[in-house]
């Protein structure tokens, strides 16, 4: 059974697009990214999953619960960061996130809270109103992970958290992943979902465009070679290659293929030096988001 | 019902209730404190009354029972200002009990804990309902303690009957409030349109009783409805009146959660 299962799911805010026949299965135990620009509909399609939205069409299913149906037993199951935080201004941190717990109906979870908190360096007992946005994040961290979720779903996670509190957050979702929880990680920092996912959808206008596995993504995209040759050599390029440049005997092209085919062509011409540039996700996601 | 967030809807109000209860209650005890000095003048205050126009006389409920009993008395500020006061906090309140989440930018936090929406409405219609009884049990605890101090003779029959009327009419606009504000965006404030229904509610029924040309304006008040009517020379509640305007509200009510079940929620 799928952690998540998203069947043409589609929601409409009057004549505006939200999401259009979006589809995505994300397997448990998987760190799935969810890729796209501001407006391409990531929160809508967390906002309808988690029942906030009521959609148009499709369905979504969170390990097996229907989430129109059995949205409660979805919901039970999941913890959920929002990209913004709002919080009751009148409440501590320890009140929100006991009331949080007893929402729940999870008892006991002083320990655990403490435990978070001093390593988020999260001082419980202010109100959330006199808390700095950084903070209110760290509050938010808290509370999607105190329940022992078996799903966490997060939108945007890390703004309003400094490269430390972004580096034990990191560290945080690789050992509940390493315990067997999903995460379905939503950004537009590349950088972050190449780090922690092994998988990715990419969003565009409201439709999934691309799903791949990370490395796939790298893998099939174009890679910059640039060669210097010991003499100058008469070749044929390899299948693949375009924009071949030539400069005495430095050689530049672009390649698309399998690189072990593109290896072993390099391996019989005489090289003196040759760099071969791995695109960035953020290439990447431009050639998707340009399709 | 969720007890969790029923207690913590308890606890978001209490501030407000507290405000609107000393309020309330601070206003009985001074109505029945003055009492025993207008009672003392009761004559020359009936003369002085019987030279306001009859128009007006009717339309604020004033007549010579106002003087000479305290009853009479209580029961003229109880109908204009009481439950008006009283019908204002329970609507604002009401109005806001599903929105304000939404404005506030919490409903997300709420909803999307693992609890349906038909459980978020009935907890806090129950915490909505608390408050009312808690305001209203609390005012005619206090309304009885100072008639029995500033008081000689009472009808409790009417007492009674007076405080059924304005249980209903408290109900009634909570209910009414409900449901309009659920029409509305919840990002609005709807305390301004509450007191508007009320105080409109009130002039509307008052106006009626001034002139014969605009008695029609009555139907559209709910206060119309809930004249004590004399039976064998009692005054007894209108239990019909009160059926169908309780009935009114409770179907509001529905409604209003029938409309928060289906809707987006924004973020």
């Amino acid at each position: 059974m799928p952690a998540i299962e998203i069947t043409g799911l589609t929601k409409f805010y009057g004549k505006q697009r939200g999401i259009e026949d979006v589809h995505l299965t994300v397997k448990r135990g998987e760190v799935f990214g969810f890729i796209g620009p501001n407006g391409a509909g990531k929160s809508t399609a967390i906002r309808t999953l988690l029942g906030l939205l009521k959609p148009d069409g499709g369905s979504a299913r969170i390990l097996g619960h229907d989430v129109a149906k059995d949205g409660v037993a979805a919901r039970a199951r999941v913890g959920y960061l929002p990209s913004e935080i709002s919080y009751y201004p009148e409440m501590t941190s320890r009140e929100l996130l006991e009331y949080h717990a007893g929402l729940y109906g999870v008892k006991d979870v002083g320990a655990q809270m403490q435990e978070l908190a001093e390593y988020f360096e999260l001082d419980l007992d202010r109100e959330i109103d006199d808390l700095s946005y950084g903070n209110k994040k760290k509050c938010a961290i808290i509370q999607s992970v105190l329940h022992d979720p078996e799903v966490l779903i997060l939108d945007e996670p890390t703004g309003g958290l400094d490269p430390l509190m972004q580096h034990r957050f990191f560290d945080m979702l690789e050992r509940l992943n390493a315990k067997g929880t999903t995460v379905f990680f939503s950004s537009h920092v590349l950088s972050e979902i190449q780090r922690m996912c092994s998988k990715a959808a990419v969003i565009r206008e409201g439709k999934i465009t691309a799903v791949e596995d990370i490395t796939t993504l790298l893998s099939k995209q174009m890679k910059k070679v640039r060669m210097v040759l010991r003499e100058s050599a008469n070749f044929t390029l390899p299948e693949g290659a375009q924009n071949h440049h030539v400069s005495g005997l430095k050689h530049s092209f672009d390649f698309v293929g399998s690189t072990s085919t593109l290896i072993a062509w390099l391996n019989e011409q005489p090289l003196v030096d040759v760099t071969l540039s791995e695109p960035d996700l953020e290439s990447i996601f431009m050639n998707y988001y340009q399709r | 019902m969720n007890k969790v967030l029923y207690l913590k809807e308890l606890k978001r109000n209490r501030k407000n209730s507290l405000i609107w209860g000393a309020i309330v209650l601070g206003f009985t005890f001074m109505i029945l404190s003055i009492y025993p000095s207008f009672a003392e003048m009761g004559e020359q205050m009936a003369q002085l009354m019987s030279k306001l126009p009859q128009e007006m006389a009717r339309a604020f409920g004033i007549d010579d029972a106002t003087w000479s009993s305290i009853i009479g008395f209580y029961a003229t500020y109880y109908g204009i200002y009481i439950t008006l006061l009283m019908g204002i906090f329970t609507a604002s309140t009401g109005a806001a009990i599903l929105g304000k989440e939404e404005r506030d930018g919490t409903a997300e936090f709420l909803l999307t804990r693992p609890l349906s929406r038909r459980t978020v409405v009935n907890s806090k219609y129950a915490a909505l309902f608390t408050l009312l009884l808690a305001i209203y049990a609390v005012q005619t605890l206090c309304a009885i303690g100072g008639i029995v101090l500033f008081g000689t003779t009472m009808d409790w029959g009417v007492f009674q009957a007076m405080h059924v009327h304005g249980f209903v009419l408290v109900v009634f606009f909570t209910g009414i409030s409900v449901l309009l504000a659920s029409f509305v965006a919840p990002k609005i404030n709807f305390m301004g349109p509450v007191v508007g229904l009320i105080f409109g509610s009130y002039f509307l029924d008052a106006i009626s009783k001034a002139s014969d040309t605009v008695e029609f304006l009555g139907y559209l008040s709910p206060y119309h409805y809930l004249q004590l009517q004399a039976e064998k020379g009692v005054l007894e509640v209108n239990w019909g009146a009160s059926a169908m305007l309780i009935g009114i509200a409770v179907i509001a009510m529905w409604a209003a959660k029938a409309r928060y079940l289906k809707r987006d929620i924004a973020g």
